[in-house]
């Protein structure tokens, strides 16, 4: 479904992203974990098409899509709910939403996409005519996701969804990615700091050390890995 | 001074005021989705003024109705300008450079549009004769010029049909989300270079329908925009910047101080009440007065 080869990002002289290659099969889970500083948002932006790529080459069902704005791959089915939340402010919740479901495939069935994201965070349909910028934290995440799924999108990229929340709210968000996937089929790139609970959702893991993939594998092999144990398990 | 008087002054204030606001919506729209100031916006504004008034002598289109039919043309007009000028000059790249070169483009861009009309068209100015021009409503003991209360009403209008299209169409909602969040706007799929190119056009056919409305009732000249680009940006941050309801309560204000100032001052010095009523609310409310913690559209 989603191939990097050799992708490479830098931001002026900072190599952010160096020769990474990755892939991520039809239906699957796939968690990229890694310290802070990694690259881990620059490579998921250059799956989305926030950045430019210095060299390499971005596949998404088979087809090259390296040169094309983030836009075109939105209408291609690729959702992009990026790190640190980013909902329009100064749209109400249900317009943040009506956003997400903007492309073709998507609006024509827009109240099957309101139905399933209600259905995962409730306070959302409460919260439908508030401003998304007053919103909290949490629910500003789920604000996120939920117009992430509006697109019904064959490929989610969700980057640090837990990013600043609170433990229980952080279990919520995990407990309705994994709903997302038992209710149609989707495949999901997730960028993690919290090490265990991302890597028990996924099915298999990459980790990112400065640029690189330092370590891949299933999701048993990882958590088994002693240098996973060690850095990120407090093992 | 009577209470009568005060009335009068403000319900003529109110009647410019209409007008603009409908010239600094554009501007607000172009500032809030490009974070561009545009600094020509008076001049295509005084280029509607200019095109409603030949729709007028060599068609008898009257000004009023000429002032909306001109909004598809300079649509396209501003349209072509993003995509040919500002397109080369946003997005991408680092910022303070960018802004640079922005400036410099519209002023370049305004410098140019003045001084082609100045030779084209002569500096002399010329006026639009209605005869609804020197006419007034009487209503007890107020009048109401009668250009300047159908030009209030057409701007009204106008900014309605804007309002209601940035609330209830999905490309009007895109338009305010490109705003809002460009990067994330774009992981929706919506194309925000397309979403400049779109904010442009709209915002320039605003000021040149205003231009064509205040033509009603405003000597037309090539360089009349100088009096009005002050006035819309005045308004535009006296209403938070890039907010378009605010610019156009903006817009309002500032005509009822305009207006009220004629009370203790001279014409010509009509501005200078603007001026310091604007200072005076930068320095109480420097968010301007109906500017948010959200940046609104
Ligand atoms: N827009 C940018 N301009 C310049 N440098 C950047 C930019 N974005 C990221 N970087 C740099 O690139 C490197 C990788 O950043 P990135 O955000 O991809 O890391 P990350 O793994 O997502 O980190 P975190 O876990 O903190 O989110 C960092 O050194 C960062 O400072
Ligand atoms: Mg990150």
């Amino acid at each position: 479904m989603l191939k990097l080869s050799e992708v490479s990002v830098a931001y002026g002289g900072l190599q952010a992203v160096a020769s990474v290659s990755l892939d991520v099969a039809e239906g699957e889970f796939v968690t990229i974990v890694g310290p802070n500083g990694a690259g881990k948002t620059t490579l998921l932006k250059a799956v989305g098409g926030g950045v430019p790529l210095q060299a390499g080459r971005v596949e998404y069902r088979g087809r090259d899509i390296s040169g094309l704005p983030a836009h075109a791959r939105a209408r291609l089915g690729v959702a992009h709910v990026p790190e640190g939340r980013k909902v329009f402010p100064s749209l109400s919740v249900l317009e943040n939403l009506e956003m997400g479901s903007y492309r073709a495939e998507a609006r024509s069935r827009r109240g099957e996409g309101l139905d399933t994201v209600f259905g995962l965070f409730p306070v959302l349909r409460e919260r439908r005519q508030q401003l998304a910028g007053s919103l909290s934290g949490g629910e500003q995440q789920m604000l996120a996701i939920g117009r992430g799924i509006m697109a019904l999108p064959d490929l989610l990229l969700l980057d640090e969804p837990s990013q600043g929340l609170g433990p229980r709210i952080v279990e919520g968000i995990f407990e309705a990615i994994a709903a997302i996937r038992r209710s149609r089929p989707i495949t999901i790139l997730l960028v993690e700091q919290r090490v265990v609970e991302a890597l028990e959702l996924c099915d298999r893991g990459y980790v990112l050390e400065t640029g690189r993939v330092a370590l891949s594998g299933d999701r048993q092999t990882l958590l088994a890995d002693p240098r996973v144990q060690h850095a990120y398990l407090g093992a | 001074m009577a209470l009568g008087d005060l009335v009068q002054y403000v319900v003529t204030g109110l009647l410019v005021g209409g007008v603009y606001a409908l010239m600094s919506i554009g501007l607000a729209l172009i500032f809030g989705v490009m974070r561009v100031v545009n600094f020509a916006q008076g001049d295509f504004m005084m280029l509607g003024m200019y095109v409603t008034y030949f729709l007028t002598t060599a068609y008898g289109i009257d000004p009023l109705l000429g002032a909306v039919l001109i909004v598809p043309p300079f649509f396209l007009v501003g349209v072509a300008v993003h995509r040919v000028l500002l397109a080369r000059v946003t997005g991408g790249g680092d910022p303070q450079r960018l802004m640079d070169t922005q400036l410099i483009l519209t002023l370049g861009l305004s410098l140019i549009i003045t001084n082609g009309a100045t030779m084209l068209l002569t500096p002399m100015p010329r006026g639009i004769k209605t005869s609804y021009a020197t006419q007034a409503f009487v209503v007890g003991p107020i009048l109401m010029n009668e250009a300047r209360s159908y030009a209030f009403l057409m701007a009204l209008l106008l900014a309605g049909v804007v309002y209601v299209f940035l609330t209830r169409t999905d490309l009007g909602k895109a338009l305010r989300a490109a705003a809002d969040e460009p990067e994330a706007a774009g992981y929706q799929g919506i194309d925000v270079r397309a979403m400049h190119g779109l904010a442009f056009g709209v915002g320039i056919a605003l000021v040149a329908a205003a231009g064509g409305l205040l033509a009603t009732y405003h000597p037309i000249e090539p360089t009349v925009a100088v009096n009005f680009i002050v006035l819309m940006f005045v308004a535009v941050v006296l209403g938070g910047l890039g907010s378009i309801p605010g610019a156009f309560a903006g817009g309002l204000v500032i005509g009822v101080v305009q207006s009220l100032t004629l009370l203790v001052l001279p014409f010509q010095l009509q501005n200078v009440g603007v001026f310091i009523a604007f200072l005076l609310v930068l320095y109480l409310r420097p968010q301007g007065l109906f500017g948010q913690r959200l940046r609104t559209v």
